[in-house]
């Protein structure tokens, strides 16, 4: 109803992609209002995949809490993990052994190639470039598999516990990763190759997109899309945990802004993870790979754990009130603070650039899908848990014909709409 | 500026064999760290419960039948096993281990996601006492 009106009046056309779209993996929704092929202006939904994950964090105890949040993320696992226990570390003011700290940012360093070798595919995919999606993802097992040998899965490798990892390198796993690593080096120079000098390519990637680091700054955006802009925003240099102390790494940055320096500069990170992790195998400290006490209770306190996941800046909140469970985890993934980019981007590009700028920025929906409670003072709508759970249980009930239990005013059906205070995500 | 940059792949491929495996007829032999299905020997166990209490799944139920002789089943969920390992890290015992070779555990029916480990005595004790009550959690 509402575009007919609005066609009508403006003569603009609003395109809604998604929430459950063919051309999306995940569900999301976008506006875009365009004026013949030329997009005009853009807004999103998001929030379809929420999971409540960050409350039933409340429920569990702090080792359980490591495996479902290990799970926000099917391709960034072990760094959220890594987040939650560095946070937890530090809550408890104990510290991971250097071996294990060593062990983490091997196996974070070996999940970003996997996560920027299924991006090239993915973005190659959207642009039609069928080739380099099959030889990418296929160059990427052999990432799979040394992160299936070293911890036992292909993705959520469950490597970190509190207080350290689980598995060591051996000598052989180590020859093993060298060898991979030598074929990913020359593989990944091949495809550096093929996205800056395809010229077919070339036309779905320069000089589209572009964002300048003004804007870069002033959206907010992270990791490999601030980089490609000339903005220098890496917690690994700002902010080193783990042992990217011990073996640092350089920030790869691109000045160009457009699709093609977001290419280049995630293909050119790779070549520092494959050099980090060399220096890891080559120098891993001696010792223990987990402390021998982590208590169950942790002490009472509030705790921020920022670490660089492939995406950009993931960030952590937890809070303990000294028992056996956390009292609050917030998450927040890097695709959030990306998400606006995508929408300044697109205003005055053709549409059918729009799926390339989206997957320029590496969006994943699930993980960044956050409940929201937005508190105003007295705000009338804030709902609580319990005010939240007596509606479900209301709602439920006149489904099943006894009907307005309670006597709340909910029908079954049409379902009530959202309320404001409940959106997640955004809404441009 | 180069014409097809990737036409010296795809020649290559042409004569090679696919990449993929041809799996179920060849198998690879799985890497010795891959977490499987999961063991539980009651030898050494002591009942301590540290196994269930911290999996993220809820997969694991002690049983204990008696604590003073050491009679102890386990009730292990295979369908709800994440297979994380925390258990087989938390035992001090070494009761707990993942066997890297059973990891095709698809089957047609609910019956074999149960498992009870134990003595047979012990097991058939724990099976009669739960025929008809051994109620599934919802979902």
């Amino acid at each position: 109803m509402h575009t007919n009106e609005h066609t009508q009046k403006a003569e603009t056309f609003i395109v809604p992609i998604g929430p459950q779209h063919p051309a999306l993996r995940e569900p999301g929704h976008f506006e875009f209002t365009i004026e013949g092929e030329i997009v005009t202006a853009a807004s999103v939904r998001l929030g379809y995949a929420h999971r409540g994950i960050e409350k039933g964090t409340e429920s569990r105890n702090w080792v359980q809490n490591l495996y479902m949040l290990e799970r926000i993320c099917g391709i960034c696992s072990h760094i959220h993990a890594t987040a939650y226990c560095l946070g937890v570390e530090q809550l408890a003011g104990v510290e991971a052994p250097p071996r294990a700290q060593a062990i983490r940012e091997m196996v974070a360093e070996l999940e970003r190639t996997h996560s920027h070798l299924l991006w090239l595919g993915e973005a190659a995919h959207e642009a039609g470039f069928e080739t380099l999606f099959m030889y990418a993802w296929r160059d990427r097992e052999t990432v799979m598999d040394i992160l299936e040998a070293l911890t036992g899965n292909r993705v959520n490798y469950s490597a970190n516990l509190l207080g350290g990892v689980k598995y060591d390198v051996t000598g052989e796993q180590a020859s093993k990763i060298e060898q991979g690593l030598d074929y990913l080096e020359e593989r990944t120079r091949h495809y550096l190759d093929v996205v800056t000098s395809d010229p077919v390519f070339i036309q779905r990637t320069r000089g589209i997109g572009v964002m300048t680091a003004v804007q870069a700054d002033r959206l907010g955006v992270v990791g490999p899309t601030a980089r490609a802009s000339g903005v220098v925003r890496d917690v690994r240099v700002e902010a080193p945990y783990a042992a990217y102390t011990a073996f640092p790494i350089t920030p790869v940055l691109a000045q160009a802004g457009d699709l093609e320096a977001r290419f280049v500069v995630r293909l050119r990170e790779l070549f520092e993870s494959y050099g980090v992790i060399r220096r890891i195998l080559a120098n891993l400290p001696p010792g223990e790979l987990v402390l021998k006490r982590m208590p169950r209770r942790i002490k009472a306190g509030e705790a921020i754990s920022r670490v660089e996941a492939p995406r950009g800046e993931l960030f952590y909140f937890i809070r303990s009130n000294g028992s056996d469970t956390p009292d609050r985890v917030k998450v927040r993934t890097p695709t959030l603070c990306n998400m606006a980019s995508v929408l300044t981007l697109t205003v005055g590009r053709h549409l059918a650039d729009v799926p390339m700028i989206l997957v320029g920025i590496d969006p994943c929906f699930s993980c960044n899908d956050r409940g929201l409670v937005l508190k105003r003072g007295a705000d009338h709508e804030h709902w609580t848990w319990d005010r939240l759970r007596q509606i479900g249980l209301d709602y439920y009930a006149g489904e099943r014909g006894s009907g307005g239990v309670g006597g709340t005013s909910i029908s079954p059906a049409p379902l009530p709409p959202c309320p404001p205070a409940l959106l997640t995500g955004m809404h441009v | 500026m180069k014409i097809v940059t990737m036409l010296k792949d795809v020649v290559r491929s042409l004569v090679k064999r696919p990449f993929t495996r041809p799996y179920p007829r060849e198998k690879q032999p799985a890497p010795e760290r891959l977490r499987g299905k999961l063991h539980y020997n009651p030898e050494k166990c002591t009942g301590c419960c540290l196994c269930s209490m911290e999996c993220p799944a809820n997969a694991l139920e002690l049983i204990t039948l008696d604590k003073k002789e050491k009679r102890f089943v386990m009730r292990y969920h295979l369908d709800r096993c994440t297979y994380c390992a925390q258990c087989v890290q938390n035992c001090r015992f070494g009761c707990l281990e993942m066997s890297p070779a059973e990891w095709e555990l698809a089957a047609a029916s609910k019956e074999p996601f149960t498992i009870y480990y134990g003595n047979e005595e012990d097991v058939a004790t724990v099976l009669a006492k739960h025929t008809g009550t051994d109620a599934e959690p919802p979902g």
